[in-house]
C-alpha cells in the first residue's frame, strides 16, 4: 500500500465545553473546546517527527489520539493502513503492542511499589507474551539492554526510588520496548530531567529509530531539544499544524510567522549571538474561542486585511515543506503598509 | 460574579434536594421497617374486619404508600398525606404525652438543645481555633504535644462517660446541679434568679460538650494551619518583611479557616451525637433526651419528628457553612 | 522551593519496606498495638480470667448490691450484686466483636463504593458520592437510635446498623485515594500498554488502596466500639449480653452515683477508653506510615538559621576594593540536619554582585543554588543553618541582623521572585492588595489611596494593567502571575531582586516575555538581579556574569562572554556540550554519564570526580581549591603545579 507506518488525516478532537449552572439557566450553549482541529501528517519507519507547540496547542491530545486513548471527533489515524479509531477491542489490544508511549515525568510514571523486573515485564504479562518464565526473562533483559541499562542484573530487583531520574526514564523506555513496538510516542521525554542527562535519553531514542527502525513521535514545547534529533518538525498552534517540514528547512527558513517567532525566542547558549527575538504579545487564546480566519492573526506581527477572514490551508513552500500562512500565497502583502492590520 | 451566583444556586439546590430526601427517608423509615404499633395492632386476631378498616382509615394505611395509578386520584397516598401534614407543621400527636402535638414537644426541646449546643459550639470553635493555631505554630513543642494528647483522650473518652465523671465531680466538689434545666419546684423572686438557676444548670452540660468538641476542632485547626504554613505565599510574606504576627493574622488565618469551615460542617453529626449523650446524662430536656425517652416509651410519632428535626437542622447548618465558605474563598466560582 | 530537602530525604517513597520501618518508628503505634493485644487476650480468655460467671443467674441479696472492692470482689459488685471484674472481662468480648464485625461491614461497603466511585467516575461515581454525602450529613447516632429502636436491639442489629452507617468516611478516603492513583502517570502508562481495568485494579489500584483501607478500618473499629457503648448506655444495647456501655447504663440509672459506687462506673468507662485509645493510636500510626507527608512549615520558629559560631574555615582572604559590590557573599556554608546527620548542602560559596549587574546562578537540581539564595535571604527552611561565611549587603552583614532589622531590610533592599508563582501569591487576597501591603508595611505613612495608585503603576509597568489590581490570583494565567510577582518584587524599589527559576514552568513565548520584562527592569531601575536557573540559554541571553554550581560548591565563575567562549571547568565544558543549541543544530549533543551527587553521598574529593573524564588520583582524595572571586574554576587541572606535571 504505502511505505508509511503512520498516516494521520484531518484528525480532530472536540471536547464538550463546560457550562455553569448560570449558563444553563440563561440557555447559553456550551462552547466546545476544539483541542485538535484538522491535523494531518505521515511518518515512515525509523523516522522521528517532532510535534512542537506551547501548552494549549493540542499536541498532547494528538499524542493521546495516536495511542487510541481517546476517540477522535473527526479524521482518522491509520497505522499500517488500519484505522485506529475503528478497531475492535481485540485489535486495539494488538495495536497497543505496536504503539508505545514514553511519558514526561519518570518520577511519576513508575509504580513505586513495583520492582524494575515487574515494571518491564508488565506489558508482556498484559499481552500474555512469554509463556515460559525463561522467555519472559530473556525479553525483559533484552529490553533493559536496548534501553542502555547494563548490567541487567544490577537493576532487576530494584525499586524506582533507588534509581536516578535518567535511569527511571530508561526503565520507562525499556518497558515500552519490551513489546517490540514499531512506533514510540514520547511526550516531553526529557523536560523533567537534569540538563546533563537529557542528551543521553535523546540519543537513546534517536539510536532506537536509526538502528531498530522504530518510528518516534516526539511531543515537546522545546524546539532546541529536538533540533538535533528529529527528521521533521510540525509546529502546532491552537489545534492545528501551522508549519510542517524537514527539520533543517524549518529551522533555517521558517515560513509561518508563528514558527518564526517561536524559533527566535528560543534561548541560545551563546552570549555573543545577540539575536533580535520576535516576542509575541499576549497569550494563546482559549481553544473554546478560536479566532476567525487565520487563528494566529490577532497576535501576528505580519497580519494583513485578508487574515481575519480567510483560514489558510497548508501551502507548499519547498520539498515536503508547508506553511499555513496567506503570505506564502501573497508575499507582497507584507511589504506595503497599506494592507497591514492594526 | 455569575460564578459565585452559580455556586450559591448549586449549594441551595443541593440542600433542598437533601431536605426532600431526608423527608422521604424519614417517611420510608417509619413505614417500611417493622415494629410500628399502628401496624402491628392491625394484625391482632381479636379485631373484626370493620375495626381493622376503621384503624386503617385512622392511620391512613388504607391508602397506597406512594402512588396508585389505577386509583381515581393517583396522588392521594400516604406519602402525599404525610407531606401535606408536614407542610402544616403537623407531626401527629404523641403516644406517651397524651394529646400533646409532637410539633409542640419537639419545638420546646429544640429551643432547650440550642441553649446547650450554641454556647458549647461557639466556645469550642474559638478555643479550638486558638489552641490549634498555637499548636501548629509551635509544632512539636510542649503545647503541641499537650494539645494532641488532650485531643486523643477526648476522642477516646465516650461523651457520656466524660459527662458522668464531670457530673460526679461537679456535683460533689462544686455543688453544681446535675440534672434538668431548672431546680424542680423553685420559686423565683425575679428574672435574675431564674437566669442564675438555669445558668448553673447549664454549666456542667456545656462544659462536657465544649470539651468534647474542643478536642476535635483543635485537631482540625492544627492540621489546616499546618497545611497553610507550608504554602509558598507564607514564604513570600516572610520575604516581604512581615512579622510573624502579621503573617498569621493577614495571610494564614483566613486560608486556614477555609477547611475549618468545611470540616465543622462535616462534623455537625458529631455535635449532635455529643448533644444527645450530654442531654441523656444530665436529663437536659432537649431533642436528644426526648429522642431517648421516645425510644423507651415506643413513642414513634415523637421519635419520627425529633429525628426529622435533627436531620433538617444539620442540613441547614451545613448549608450555612457552605455559604460562609463561598463568602470566604474567592475561588469558588471555579468549582 | 525545598528542592534541597527533596534531594536529601526521599520520604515521598511508598515502598512497603519503608512503610513498615516508619511504622515502627511510631512509638504510639506500637503502644496502641500492645494495648489492643492485651484487650484481645482478655476477651479470648475471659472465662479463665474471670472469678465468677457474670451470665450465671444468682439470687440477689440486698447486701450484695454495690459492695465496695474487697478480696472476694476485687472491683466490687454492681447494682445486681454481680462481680464487676468478671463482667468487665466478659464485656471485652462484646466490644471487640461489635467493633471488628461492624468495621468489617463498613470496610466492605465503603471500600466498594469508594473504589467504584473513584475508578469509574462519571455519573455512577457522582451518584455514589451524592449518596455518601447524604449519609455523611445525617447524624449517625440519631439514625442509629431510630434504626435500633425500630428493628429491635439485638447484637446482630447493632452490628448491622453501626456497620451500615459507618462506611461513609471509608468510602470518601478510598475514593480520593483511588482517584489520585487513577490519575497517576503510571496508571496512564499501564493503560497505554493496553492493560484492562481488571489488571489496573489488581496491580495498581488495590495495592495502593488496600493498606490505607486496613489502617482506616482500625479507626472505624474504634468508632464502632464507641457507638456500641453509646447505644448501650442509652438503653439500646442487647439486653441478653453484658457490655461495658450497658454496665454503665445500669450503674448510672440505678443509683451508683448517689451510692458513691465509683467501682461500678469507672472500670467499664476506662475499659472503653483503653480499647478506643488502642485502636486510635494504632490506626493513626498506620495511616501516617502508609501515607507519609513531609510537611513544610515556613513559620516554624527556627532555633536559629545562622549558627552562633560560623566555624567553617574561610578560603578567601578578605578583599579590599575601591568600589564595593552591592552584595558580597564570602565562603557561605549551609548545613541541613537530616535524620540526625548534618549534611553540607552549600560549601564555601563566594561571589560578588555589582550594582545594576545581572548574575546567573546556574546548576542542576540539588546543586545548592536555591539553598544558597535562601541562605542569603535568611529564609532557610527549618533544619537548615548557615555554618560559615558572610553575606555583606552594601557593607552590612546580613547574617548578623536581628529580627527587626532583618524585617525592615527585606523587600526594601532585596526582594524575591519565586519559582512557580502559582502558589507564591495568597489566593484569598487580591493582587493589588498584596502589593499595597508591602508598600504600606515599609512606608507606614503611605495613605491607602497612594499605595493603591503605586500598585496600579507597578501592574501597568509589568504589562498587566491597573484595572486587574482588584482581581484574585486565580483569575490570572501563569505568565500573568509571574508578572504580578515581579510587580510585587518592585513594590519597595529594592536594590537587588533574586529571581529563582522565574520562567521554569512557563511556555517559551511567555518565558521570552518575562525575560524581556526582567531585562527592562534591570535597565530602567538600575537594579541588580540574581537569576537562579538551570537553563544555560537563558543565562547566555540575559546575564552579565555567571556562577556555575555543582554539588554545593562553585565550579566556575566568570563573566558570561568568557565563560561561554572558553569554559575552564570540565563540568562547565561538558554541560555546554550537552546543552542543545539552535544556532548550531547539527552539533551532536553529548550527555554527562552518571548523575549529580546526592547530599548524603558527597564524594570526599572533587564533587565532579566520579563523572569527570579527566579525573586523576588527586581529584579523588582532596577537594580542589575554591575560586577566589575574579574568574576561576575549582579544578586541579588549572593548578600550575599540575600543568607542569
Amino acid at each position: 500500500m504505502t511505505d508509511h507506518l503512520l498516516r494521520v488525516e484531518g484528525l480532530a478532537k472536540t471536547f464538550p465545553g463546560r457550562r455553569s449552572l448560570a449558563d444553563v439557566l440563561a440557555r447559553r450553549p456550551a462552547q466546545p473546546v476544539r483541542a485538535v482541529d484538522g491535523v494531518s501528517f505521515e511518518l515512515g519507519p525509523g523516522e522521528v517527527l517532532a510535534l512542537v507547540g506551547e501548552s494549549g496547542s493540542g499536541k498532547t491530545t494528538v499524542g493521546n489520539l495516536l495511542m487510541g486513548l481517546m476517540a477522535p471527533s473527526g479524521g482518522r489515524v491509520l497505522l499500517d493502513g488500519a484505522e485506529v479509531g475503528r478497531l475492535s477491542a481485540r485489535d486495539l489490544r494488538l495495536l497497543r503492542r505496536r504503539v508505545q508511549m514514553v511519558f514526561q515525568d519518570p518520577y511519576e510514571s513508575l509504580n513505586p511499589r513495583m520492582t524494575v523486573r515487574e515494571i518491564v515485564a508488565e506489558p508482556l504479562r498484559v499481552h500474555r507474551i512469554g509463556a515460559s518464565s525463561a522467555e519472559l526473562r530473556t525479553r525483559v533483559a533484552g529490553a533493559l539492554t536496548s534501553a542502555g541499562l547494563t548490567p541487567v542484573d544490577a537493576y532487576l530487583a530494584r525499586y524506582p526510588f533507588e534509581l536516578s531520574g535518567g535511569q527511571r526514564q530508561r526503565i520507562v523506555i525499556a518497558a515500552a520496548l519490551a513489546l517490540q513496538p514499531s512506533l514510540l510516542i514520547a511526550d516531553e521525554p526529557v523536560s523533567m530531567l537534569d540538563v546533563s542527562i537529557r542528551a543521553e535519553i535523546l540519543n537513546l531514542l534517536s539510536a532506537l529509530a536509526r538502528e531498530q527502525g522504530i518510528s518516534v513521535v516526539m511531543i515537546t514545547h522545546d524546539l532546541s531539544t529536538v533540533a538535533a534529533y528529529a527528521d521533521r518538525i510540525a509546529v502546532m498552534y491552537l489545534g492545528r499544524i501551522v508549519e510542517y517540514g524537514p527539520t533543517r528547512a524549518v529551522l533555517a527558513e521558517p515560513r509561518h510567522p508563528y514558527a518564526q517567532a517561536l524559533l527566535s525566542v528560543v534561548p541560545v547558549p551563546d552570549p555573543s549571538l545577540r539575536r533580535r527575538p520576535v516576542i509575541l504579545r499576549g497569550e494563546m487564546p482559549d481553544p473554546s474561542n478560536i479566532p476567525s480566519g487565520c487563528r494566529f492573526h490577532p497576535r501576528c506581527p505580519l497580519a494583513f486585511d485578508r487574515c481575519p477572514t480567510v483560514d489558510p490551508p497548508l501551502f507548499a513552500v519547498g520539498p515536503e515543506h508547508a506553511a499555513a500562512c496567506l503570505l506564502v500565497e501573497e508575499p507582497e502583502a507584507a511589504a506595503g503598509p497599506e494592507r497591514r492590520l492594526g | 460574579m455569575s460564578g459565585r451566583g452559580g455556586y450559591l444556586l448549586r449549594k441551595i439546590g443541593w440542600a433542598v434536594l437533601t431536605v426532600f430526601v431526608v423527608i422521604s427517608f424519614n417517611f420510608v423509615l417509619f413505614r417500611v421497617l417493622p415494629g410500628d404499633p399502628a401496624k402491628s395492632g392491625l394484625r391482632d386476631p381479636r379485631l373484626n374486619p370493620a375495626a381493622v378498616e376503621a384503624l386503617r382509615e385512622r392511620f391512613g394505611t388504607d391508602k397506597p404508600v406512594f402512588i396508585d395509578l389505577q386509583a381515581d386520584n393517583p396522588l392521594d397516598s400516604q406519602f402525599t398525606a404525610y407531606l401535606g401534614a408536614l407542610s402544616r407543621a403537623d407531626l401527629g400527636t404523641s403516644y406517651a404525652f397524651r394529646d400533646q402535638p409532637v410539633s409542640d414537644l419537639i419545638g420546646q426541646a429544640l429551643v432547650n438543645t440550642l441553649w446547650l449546643v450554641l454556647p458549647s459550639q461557639v466556645l469550642a470553635i474559638i478555643l479550638g481555633s486558638v489552641l490549634g493555631l498555637f499548636a501548629a505554630w509551635r509544632r512539636g513543642r510542649a503545647l503541641d504535644v499537650g494539645a494532641l494528647t488532650f485531643s486523643l483522650f477526648m476522642w477516646s473518652l465516650p461523651t457520656f462517660f466524660l459527662g458522668i465523671i464531670l457530673l460526679v465531680a461537679g456535683a460533689h466538689w462544686f455543688g453544681l446541679p446535675s440534672a434538668g434545666r431548672v431546680t424542680i419546684g423553685a420559686d423565683y423572686a425575679d428574672v435574675w434568679e431564674a437566669a442564675l438557676d438555669i445558668g448553673s444548670h447549664l454549666i456542667l452540660p456545656t462544659l462536657t460538650l465544649t470539651l468534647v468538641l474542643l478536642g476535635e476542632y483543635m485537631l482540625i485547626m492544627r492540621s489546616s494551619v499546618l497545611d497553610v504554613f507550608g504554602e509558598d505565599y507564607i514564604l513570600t510574606a516572610r520575604a516581604k518583611g512581615l512579622s510573624t504576627y502579621r503573617i498569621i493574622r493577614h495571610h494564614a488565618l483566613r486560608n486556614a479557616m477555609l477547611p475549618m469551615v468545611t470540616l465543622i460542617a462535616l462534623n455537625l453529626g458529631f455535635t449532635v451525637s455529643g448533644a444527645i449523650q450530654v442531654e441523656a446524662v444530665y436529663s437536659w430536656p432537649g431533642l436528644g433526651a426526648l429522642t431517648v425517652s421516645a425510644v423507651a416509651d415506643r413513642d414513634y410519632p415523637v421519635l419520627q419528628g425529633a429525628f426529622l428535626l435533627i436531620a433538617l437542622s444539620v442540613v441547614v447548618a451545613n448549608l450555612v457553612a457552605e455559604l460562609i465558605y463561598g463568602w470566604l474563598d474567592p475561588r469558588v466560582s471555579e468549582g | 522551593m525545598t528542592a534541597v530537602l527533596e534531594a536529601t530525604t526521599s520520604t515521598t517513597v511508598e515502598a512497603p519496606p519503608r512503610a513498615w520501618r516508619s511504622f515502627l518508628r511510631h512509638r504510639m503505634g506500637v503502644i496502641g498495638a500492645a494495648m489492643l493485644g492485651i484487650a484481645l487476650l482478655v476477651a479470648a480468655f475471659a472465662p479463665l480470667l474471670a472469678p465468677y460467671d457474670p451470665y450465671a443467674s444468682v439470687r440477689v441479696n440486698i447486701l450484695d448490691i454495690y459492695q465496695a472492692p474487697s478480696a472476694t470482689h476485687v472491683l466490687g459488685t454492681d447494682d445486681g450484686g454481680k462481680d464487676v471484674l468478671s463482667s468487665l472481662l466478659y464485656g471485652a468480648r462484646v466490644s471487640l466483636v461489635v467493633g471488628f464485625s461492624a468495621a468489617a461491614i463498613a470496610l466492605v461497603i465503603g471500600g466498594l463504593v469508594g473504589i467504584v466511585a473513584g475508578y469509574r467516575g462519571g455519573w455512577v461515581g457522582s451518584l455514589l458520592m451524592r449518596i455518601t454525602d447524604f449519609f455523611l450529613v445525617i447524624p449517625d447516632l440519631a439514625l442509629q437510635i431510630v434504626l435500633v429502636a425500630i428493628i429491635g436491639p439485638s447484637l446482630g442489629t447493632i452490628i448491622f446498623v453501626i456497620g451500615a452507617l459507618g462506611w461513609t468516611t471509608t468510602a470518601r478516603l478510598v475514593r480520593s485515594q483511588t482517584l489520585s492513583v487513577r490519575e497517576r502517570k503510571f496508571v496512564m502508562r499501564a493503560r497505554a500498554i493496553g492493560a484492562g481495568d481488571a489488571h489496573i485494579l489488581r496491580r495498581h489500584i488495590l495495592p495502593a488502596v488496600l493498606p490505607l483501607m486496613l489502617a482506616n478500618m482500625v479507626l472505624v473499629i474504634s468508632l464502632a466500639i464507641l457507638s456500641e457503648s453509646t447505644l448501650a448506655f442509652l438503653g439500646l444495647g442487647d439486653p441478653t449480653v453484658i457490655s461495658w456501655g450497658q454496665m454503665l447504663n445500669f450503674a448510672f440509672d440505678r443509683g451508683a452515683v448517689s451510692a458513691g459506687a465509683w467501682w461500678a462506673l469507672l472500670p467499664p468507662g476506662f475499659a472503653i477508653v483503653w480499647v478506643v485509645l488502642a485502636t486510635t493510636l494504632l490506626g493513626t500510626a498506620l495511616e501516617d506510615a502508609l501515607n507519609p507527608r513531609l510537611k513544610r512549615h515556613h513559620l516554624e520558629a527556627p532555633g536559629s538559621d545562622v549558627a552562633r559560631d560560623r566555624t567553617v574555615p574561610a578560603l578567601v582572604p578578605p578583599l579590599t576594593e575601591a568600589e564595593a559590590p552591592i552584595l558580597r557573599v564570602r565562603d557561605l556554608s549551609i548545613e541541613f540536619d537530616v535524620g540526625g546527620r548534618s549534611l553540607r548542602a552549600v560549601d564555601r560559596v563566594s561571589f560578588d554582585l555589582r550594582r545594576g549587574e545581572t548574575l546567573g546562578l546556574v546548576g542542576e537540581s540539588g546543586c545548592g543554588k536555591t539553598t544558597t539564595v535562601l541562605g542569603i535571604l535568611r529564609l532557610l527552611p527549618p533544619g537548615g543553618r548557615v555554618v560559615g561565611g558572610s553575606v555583606l549587603f552594601d557593607g552590612e552583614d546580613l547574617l548578623s541582623l536581628d529580627g527587626r532589622a532583618l524585617r525592615s531590610f527585606r523587600w526594601t533592599r532585596l526582594s524575591l521572585v519565586f519559582q512557580g508563582a502559582m502558589n507564591a501569591l495568597n489566593p484569598v487576597r487580591t493582587v493589588g492588595d498584596q502589593i499595597q501591603e508591602a508598600i504600606r508595611l515599609h512606608a507606614p505613612g503611605t495613605s491607602k489611596a497612594d499605595a493603591a495608585l503605586r500598585a496600579g503603576e507597578l501592574l501597568e509597568r509589568v504589562g498587566i494593567g491597573r484595572r486587574r489590581a482588584n482581581e484574585y490570583p486565580h483569575t490570572y494565567s501563569g505568565g500573568m502571575r509571574q508578572r504580578a510577582m515581579i510587580a510585587l518584587a518592585l513594590a519597595c524599589d529594592p536594590d537587588v531582586i533574586v529571581a529563582d527559576e522565574p520562567t521554569t514552568a512557563l511556555d517559551v513565548m511567555i518565558q521570552a516575555q518575562i525575560l524581556e520584562l526582567l531585562g527592562g527592569i534591570a535597565r530602567d531601575f538600575g537594579m541588580g538581579i540574581i537569576l537562579v536557573t538551570h537553563d544555560l540559554g537563558v543565562v547566555a541571553q540575559v546575564c552579565d556574569r555567571v556562577v556555575v554550581m555543582y554539588g554545593g560548591v562553585v565550579a566556575e565563575e566568570n563573566d558570561a562572554a568568557t565563560l561561554f567562549a572558553s569554559p575552564q571547568h570540565p563540568y562547565t565544558q561538558q554541560l555546554l556540550q550537552s546543552f542543545p543549541d539552535l544556532a548550531h543544530p547539527d552539533r551532536p549533543l553529548r550527555g554527562i554519564p552518571g548523575s549529580p551527587p546526592r547530599l548524603d553521598a558527597m564524594p570526599s574529593g572533587c564533587r565532579f570526580a566520579p563523572r569527570c573524564p579527566h579525573v586523576f588520583d588527586r581529584c579523588v582524595n582532596e577537594p580542589p581549591l575554591y575560586p577566589a572571586a575574579g574568574g576561576r574554576a575549582s579544578c586541579f587541572l588549572l593548578d600550575p603545579a599540575e600543568r607542569r606535571a
